[in-house]
């Protein structure tokens, strides 16, 4: 069963790795909003919706988006904000379109890097009854999460090093400029510094239309959301299997039935997972079923999710390459649009004619979502 | 041109109610030197920490169940970085099932060398059997008890 109204993305802008000091919060989301409604074509008096998602505990603004609403045309317009995850904006937005109630959305993540340690500010994520008195960023999620991974998959750790090469290696394509390093010894057993990067200021937007508005515009470059799935686990670690991932597999499935798709292995062209660390796109693999966990070494080993394998993975050289921490769900999606528009620059992919993107956030990714995009409006 | 910045530093107290449940959880760490979960009828599942209702079933926890000391390592991570009024690093912590709980509890493992991160993994590994340890004085909170190897 597919929309009602199927949603395509006609505008997107991507800035994954902004100098900071140069330009005030505000200042970067109102450019980074003008250039996705610049790609678009459009002006803000063509959007009828504004969604937009950000942390107020590394924003250092409580409700943020009252500050930003300037930024994006939300003044006298409609606005709403989703703080849960960066990719839940383009859900919300996609859904709004597809209400049939909006034919234009906005949407809107941004990650700054002001403030003094964005683990501690992660740290209020956590509960205040049982959890603060324990060191629970994200990166600890994760690498928990690694441990149990590696505890359950022995060839879990080979996997690992071979997805660090490979996004570097398409990192390198995408973003000639130096990849940013990280110190010595682990970060977070089993994390190693070579398996995460350092955070970075980012935004990324996106304008989202309805199928009427893009053939009365003439908009050529759409991405058809074909497919769309999102799903959320436990809060508390200890309740959950950390080398499962149910909230994704249930995501993924709600996409997938949407797009018609039934073998997920060899429906795409490329994908963008979310490797917040390496065990986090393994995790992926399985839960978007398109690698078995049993498969993972050999997968990994033989170039299938490279550049040139039979399914690219991260063209972008994912987080692994640029981490504006809680912007980059949405930056894999926005990713997926640009190749799919044909749009992605130096990583463009050769024949991108449907992409999956997957975004994971939270602690040991939480919050799970699966979209997939392509150029047809139809699956 | 000159570009300035602003900073700003914000010290704002909040006091959490705990609620009933982690209250009497909390009492009994500090007045028993034990651990205690909530069961929900419906699964039968023992949850600690304990909570007034499952977010499984939506329905209230029923009874009191007495958990640990001993249970087995589900997750574990050694922490090399500086965290705010936390220990100074290097340290472990994790999550342990303990006997007669269905999930795990979040806590500090204790009594291991962490000089070679590869040698303490060993000694961390998923399933290893630990045992609760309950500090001499405690104030009813999570840094009264921590993990060490069973044995």
């Amino acid at each position: 069963m597919g929309f009602r109204v199927q949603p395509g993305v006609i505008g997107c802008s991507i800035r994954p790795a902004i100098v900071t000091g140069q330009k005030s919060l505000e200042e970067i989301i109102y450019e980074t909003s003008q250039l996705a409604l610049a790609d678009a074509g459009l002006t803000i008096e063509d959007i009828d919706g504004i969604v937009v998602a950000s942390n107020d505990q590394f924003d250092g603004r409580a409700i943020s988006v009252m500050m930003a609403s300037g930024s994006v045309g939300g003044v006298d317009r409609d606005i709403m904000s989703t703080p849960s995850a960066s990719e839940h904006a383009f859900v919300l937005g996609a859904l709004r379109v597809a209400s049939g109630q909006f034919r234009t959305q906005l949407v809107v993540s941004w990650s700054p890097t002001e403030v003094s340690s964005l683990s501690e500010a992660q740290r209020l994520g956590a509960d205040p009854y049982f959890h603060r008195a324990l060191p629970l960023d994200e990166l600890s999620s994760h690498a928990l999460q690694a441990a149990a991974l590696e505890h359950a998959v022995p060839t879990a750790r080979q996997a690992a090093e071979a997805i660090v090469a490979k996004n570097r290696a398409h990192g390198r394509i995408a973003f000639p400029t130096p990849i940013l390093s990280t110190g010595a010894g682990p970060l977070r057993w089993p994390v190693m510094p070579e398996m995460t990067s350092t955070p970075v200021t980012g935004c990324v937007a996106m304008v989202l239309a309805a199928p009427d508005f893009i053939a009365e515009r003439g908009a050529r470059d759409v991405a058809w959301i074909q497919g769309m799935g999102w799903a959320t686990e436990t809060g508390f670690l200890g309740d959950r299997d950390l080398a499962q991932a149910p909230a994704l597999a249930a995501a993924a499935k709600q996409a997938y039935d949407l797009a018609g798709i039934t073998d997920p292995a060899t429906a795409f062209d490329l994908a963008e997972i979310t490797d917040a660390t390496p065990y986090s796109e393994l995790l992926a693999y399985d839960g978007l079923s398109l690698c078995a966990r049993h498969d993972w070494a050999a997968r990994t080993g033989d170039g299938s999710f490279a550049r040139d394998g039979r399914l690219p993975v991260n063209l972008s050289g994912g987080v692994l390459t640029w981490n504006p921490v809680f912007c980059t769900g949405m930056i894999r999606i926005a990713e997926i649009v640009n190749q799919v528009r044909g749009k992605a620059g130096a990583h463009q992919h050769a024949n991108a004619r449907r992409g999956l993107a997957h975004a994971g956030s939270g602690f040991a990714m939480q919050y799970q979502a699966a979209i997939v995009l392509g150029r047809e409006a139809r699956s | 041109m000159e570009l300035l910045g602003r900073q700003e530093t914000w010290n704002i107290t909040y006091d959490h109610a705990l609620g009933e449940t982690a209250s009497w959880f909390y009492t009994r760490i500090r007045d028993e030197a034990a651990i205690y979960g909530r069961r929900c009828a419906k699964t039968n599942h023992v949850l600690v920490p304990p909570r007034a209702f499952s977010d499984e079933t939506l329905l209230p926890t029923t009874d009191w169940v007495k958990v640990g000391p001993g249970g087995r390592i589900e997750a574990f991570t050694m922490v090399y970085e500086q965290f705010n009024n936390l220990p100074d690093p290097p340290y472990a912590f994790g999550y342990v099932l303990l006997d007669g709980a269905d999930t795990a509890l979040g806590g500090y493992f204790k009594g291991i060398d962490l000089t070679d991160p590869h040698q303490a993994a060993k000694k961390l590994a998923i399933g290893t059997r630990v045992m609760t340890k309950f500090a001499a004085v405690r104030k009813g909170e999570m840094l009264d008890f921590w993990f060490e190897l069973e044995g």
